[in-house]
């Protein structure tokens, strides 16, 4: 996460631009860990060789809502006492990490973009969602707000959250250095499929 | 046991009442049963309809957890999400199997069938039951439904495919089959069947309750329960509580009716001894007692019955014995008479023999009973009945009622003297000691009636003329009966006499003996009758004064009369019409009126009018005749008293009458002679005693020219008689006043009368010659004899008799005087004791006596007739006192 934010804060000077992104429902009411994201339009950017960690604590996954770049190996450390079989069928990524303790060995690489939605085979109730976008842009929202910041250059802004029933209108922006840009998405219905 | 008995009825009345008591309880239990059974059954068919969905919602439950297990498993999860569409088929399939599901069916998240184990028949197609899939997918949750699928009622179960957020959903679907019915049915105990089609129509078996019950399902499909529960089944238990009641019920109404039986037994049978005990006395038999040997009421019944039976018997045998018996004498009565004269006639038929009757009247016992007191009359019949008992201790006697007795006897000799015997001794009650004379009139079978009815009357027309007779005894003569007969119809053809104009006057000339001057004429009365001829006075007066119509008869008299001599006084013949009164007449209160009335209308001085009263006719109730008498003369109207020196009167009566003329009895003057010196005393002494007392003094019955010399030596005033002229029609009378006036006046012996005949008088008189005087009415025409009688003795009084009589007894008790030639039945006199006279023909000494024939019978006398006079009549004797 610090490393991110390094990346981030590096950047800036240079580039200059913020897209304040809203997610709201229906009734107005603010999203959590609705994932935004910009992709840039008209130039392909590399793999990211990142890495990103989803933790497994008190029988829970940590973070619930995961966002990385297409590319990022993602480490998924047992911090409980009781071992865990996490596993994804989502074609994102398929994949499993049967009954273990600790940290494996590999981390798994998320490589298409895509959600995963990962489960372990012990605790039902455990669930978390890996959201693999093309883009090094993307931000969680807290309190329904997040903020991007980007290069100058044209985006497509798009939204994602769990139980997203289905993916409200992308945007596409053009953005200047130093240009702050707001948005705001209107999430559908709060049964909304993955 | 008759149909209507006592115990029949108390019988079917048990029945009847057991019988609807029971079969209001089996009806009452029935109903109630079928009741309980029918709401048992319904409650069992709703409760089989829950029971239904119950099941099936907890199949459905429970094919759910299955699937969700089922679908838990990770490595299914993991064919789901990876494999191979034949894979995860082969995956359904077998999973499918583990939990029993008909169907399995993979279905995406967008709805559509992914694989199934039904050969694929759904493969890419979306779910046929999007309802229930969005209903589970709305809620990531498991749902269920009962659905139709492939035309079958099937129970689906849609369970996500976790992974662990739903990658898939599985469709489990389970076939509602026989087994899931049977779990039903065996839980409810209910039929239970499944249609997807509602059945059409009604149900026609009813030995089934049905319910058809609409299952809910998911996708709007029709599928019905039919839910039945078999009435034979449930009625079973009720069934046999009923055949429990019933044989309860059969078995009690048996036992009542024995016990009915044998009660209704109980009180039946004494009952039919009862009443057969009842029907006994019914018919008169009263010697076989009631035996019904009991305690209680019944018991007590029939000692009442027997009671009630032995005093019937005693009353009957009482009433029939007043019924037939007389209760004074205890002599059988005229009905036990009759009854035994029947039965000796027709015995006496049989046997060719004789069966004959006495009947026997008390001469003047009326007078007895009047004078003696009825208790004494009672104790002479009594004491008469006695005798005759005793002197026929072997026949029958009775009694017939008041004073007659009758006897009945088989052979006729020395009857007649028999009962004579028993009277020769007189009977002494008390210190009375009186002589019985009785008129006995005998008939018998077969001579004279051959019928105890004919007979008894028969015997009683000869007994009256015994009376008549005086004789005594007399036995029935043929034909008498028929004249009483006679009697009667003439007393019907009396009535219309009057006014038939039937009646005609007849007119005798009373003579002055001095001046030989016609004085007055004697209106004397005949009905010519249509049939009979001309009958006389004496014929047919007694009926008038019988049956009410003498005051018609008299006013006519009276009327005629009247007008006739206004008639002959017109024509210059100035008489004195003398008419005869009635004794009954002087009751009559509003004559003296009728005949002002008549006076003064034909304009005759009253004293043109003499009205002749016999003696006796005033002495029957003197005091009242007196009264009528002074208003008559009151009025002017001269009186005469008729017949004088028969009626007992006594000088003071005759002192106080208002009479002006005495007419001396012609019993006195038809025999009168020189030689008689008897009649010639009583002629003399009464002219004597009538010019004494100043009365103008006339003889009747003057027949001869010897008894007119005498009269005019002895200084009699008048003279009447056939030896002057028989009564006359007016026009004869009329005719003969004049040729006497013409004629040359006679003198003393040498005087001789014009002629005038009366048609058919010499033949009528010679046959009634025997016939004494006894009648007052008497012209000279046939004469009737009433009997004879009984009674007779001498006036005199023993110092120890005397309180025994009144004084007015006393008074008019005279003394025998006559020789009674007329009395042949022994009518002597008893020097011994006081007994009363009552020779019919003359000498009488009770005066007042309605039952001596000489005063009832008297009436408008046309007397004169001296010609007819009996010579058998026996001399009579005024009364002294």
């Amino acid at each position: 996460m610090v490393r991110v934010l390094l990346v981030f804060l590096v950047a800036m000077p240079l580039l200059g631009a913020t897209i304040t992104v809203r997610v709201n429902d229906a009734r107005g009411r603010a999203v959590s860990d609705a994932v935004v994201y910009a992709v840039p339009e008209g130039r392909q950017l590399p793999l990211a060789k990142k890495t990103a960690v989803m933790d497994q604590r008190n029988r829970m996954f940590i973070p619930h809502v995961l966002p990385v770049q297409t590319g990022t190996a993602v480490q998924f450390p047992n911090t409980d006492d009781v071992r865990h079989h996490v596993y994804s069928f989502s074609p994102a990524k398929t994949f499993q990490l049967p009954l273990y303790k600790g940290t494996p060995a590999n981390p798994e690489v998320f490589d298409r973009a895509g959600v995963a939605t990962l489960g372990c085979n012990i605790h039902d109730q455990m669930s978390a969602f890996i959201v693999v976008v093309d883009t090094p842009y993307f931000a969680k929202t807290v309190n329904g707000v997040a903020e991007i910041d980007v290069d100058a250059g044209r985006y497509t802004v798009r939204v994602w959250y769990p139980d997203m029933r289905a993916e409200p209108q992308p945007r596409s922006i053009a953005l200047t250095a130093n240009e702050r840009l707001s948005l705001t998405f209107v999430a559908g219905r709060a049964n909304a499929r993955p | 046991m008759p149909a209507r008995s006592f115990q029949a009825r108390l019988l079917y009345l048990i029945i009847i009442v057991l019988v609807l008591l029971e079969a209001g309880t089996l009806a009452a239990v029935r109903f109630a049963g079928r009741q309980a059974m029918e709401r048992t059954v319904v409650d069992e068919v709703n409760t089989g309809a829950r029971v239904f969905d119950r099941i099936l919602q907890m199949r459905a439950g429970t094919l759910a957890d299955q699937s969700r297990v089922l679908v838990s498993d990770f490595a299914f999860k993991n064919t789901i999400a990876l494999a191979d569409v034949d894979t995860v088929t082969s995956a359904l399939d077998n999973h499918g199997r583990r939990v029993g599901a008909n169907a399995v069916l993979l279905i995406d998240l967008d709805g559509t069938v992914r694989a199934d184990t039904l050969r694929g028949r759904y493969k890419k197609k979306p779910f046929p039951f999007q309802t229930l899939f969005r209903d589970a997918d709305s809620r990531s949750a498991d749902a269920s439904a009962t659905v139709l699928f492939e035309s079958q009622p099937y129970q689906f179960v849609i369970v996500p495919v976790l992974a662990p957020r739903p990658i898939a959903y599985i469709a489990a679907g389970f076939a509602i089959d026989e087994r899931v019915l049977a779990d039903v049915a065996r839980v409810s105990s209910l039929d239970v069947s499944i249609w997807s089609t509602p059945p059409r129509g009604r149900l026609a078996n009813t030995d089934y309750a049905s319910l058809i019950h609409p299952v809910r399902t998911g996708d709007g499909s029709r599928i019905n329960a039919l839910l039945q529960r078999s009435l034979v089944e449930a009625r079973k238990p009720f069934v046999a509580l009923e055949r429990q009641v019933f044989a309860l019920s059969a078995l009690v109404l048996i036992i009542a009716v024995f016990a009915a039986v044998l009660f209704a037994r109980t009180v039946s049978s004494p009952l039919r001894i009862l009443a057969a005990g009842a029907g006994r006395i019914g018919r008169g038999e009263y010697v076989e007692p009631v035996v019904v040997k009991r305690e209680d009421e019944l018991g007590q019944l029939a000692g009442a019955f027997n009671s009630m039976q032995s005093a019937i018997a005693a009353r009957e045998e009482q009433i029939m014995f007043q019924a037939t018996h007389d209760s004074l004498t205890g002599l059988p009565n005229r009905k036990l008479f009759l009854d035994r004269l029947s039965q000796a006639i027709a015995a006496a038929s049989r046997t060719r023999g004789v069966a004959g009757m006495v009947m026997m009247d008390v001469d003047r016992f009326k007078e007895i009973n009047d004078t003696l007191g009825h208790q004494f009359g009672d104790q002479l019949l009594i004491e008469i009945g006695r005798r005759l008992t005793q002197t026929f201790p072997n026949g029958t006697v009775a009694r017939l009622g008041g004073d007659e007795f009758a006897v009945l006897f088989h052979d006729a000799r020395d009857v007649t003297e028999r009962v004579a015997a028993a009277f020769e001794e007189p009977v002494v009650l008390g210190d009375v000691s009186i002589d019985v004379n009785a008129s006995l009139g005998l008939a018998s079978f077969p001579e004279h009636a051959d019928d105890a009815g004919t007979m008894l009357r028969r015997a009683d027309v000869a007994m009256y003329d015994a009376k008549r007779n005086q004789s005594g005894v007399a036995v029935y003569e043929p034909g008498r009966d028929e004249h009483s007969v006679r009697r009667l119809s003439l007393m019907t053809d009396l009535r219309q006499a009057i006014a038939r104009d039937e009646l005609e006057l007849y007119y005798q000339p009373k003579v002055d003996v001095r001046s030989e001057r016609v004085m007055h004429a004697e209106a004397l009365v005949r009905w010519n009758h249509a049939v009979h001829g001309v009958m006389r006075p004496d014929e047919f007066i007694p009926l008038a004064e019988q049956s009410g119509r003498i005051s018609l008869i008299t006013r006519w008299v009276i009327r005629k009369a009247i007008a006739q001599c206004a008639t002959w006084r017109e024509d210059g013949l100035d008489l004195t019409i003398a008419v005869n009164l009635s004794a009954l007449d002087l009751f009559d209160s509003e004559l003296p009126t009728f005949i002002s009335g008549l006076l003064s209308e034909a304009g005759l001085a009253p004293e043109k009018l003499l009205l002749e009263i016999t003696e006796s006719a005033i002495m029957k109730d003197a005091a009242y005749a007196q009264k009528v008498l002074r208003e008559l003369k009151r009025r002017g109207v001269c009186l005469a008293i008729d017949d004088f020196g028969t009626g007992y009167s006594s000088l003071a009566h005759l002192k106080r009458l208002p009479v002006d003329e005495l007419k001396i009895d012609k019993s006195f003057v038809q025999n009168l002679s020189a030689t008689a010196s008897d009649d010639l005393v009583i002629v003399r002494s009464t002219i004597e005693l009538g010019h004494n007392m100043g009365l103008t003094v006339i003889a009747e019955g003057v027949e001869n020219a010897e008894a007119w010399r005498i009269l005019k030596d002895l200084g009699c005033d008048m003279a009447q008689g056939y030896f002057m002229s028989p009564p006359l029609p007016a026009k004869k009378f009329r005719e003969w006043v004049s040729s006497r006036v013409s004629s040359v006046t006679m003198i003393g012996g040498g005087r001789s009368w014009p002629k005038a005949t009366t048609p058919g008088r010499k033949k009528r008189r010679s046959r009634k010659r025997t016939k004494p005087r006894s009648s007052g009415l008497d012209d000279g025409g046939p004469r009737v004899r009433r009997p004879t009688l009984i009674l007779s003795a001498p006036c005199q009084f023993s110092p120890a008799t005397t309180s025994a009589i009144s004084d007015a007894a006393r008074s008019r008790c005279c003394s025998h005087m006559g020789s009674g030639a007329t009395r042949t039945c022994g009518a002597s006199s008893l020097p011994t004791s006081r007994t009363t006279t009552a020779s019919s023909s003359s000498t009488t000494s009770v005066p007042a006596n309605p039952s001596c024939p000489r005063t009832t019978n008297s009436v408008t006398r046309p007397s004169t007739d001296t010609r007819t006079t009996s010579s058998t009549s026996s001399t009579s004797s005024t009364c002294a006192t």
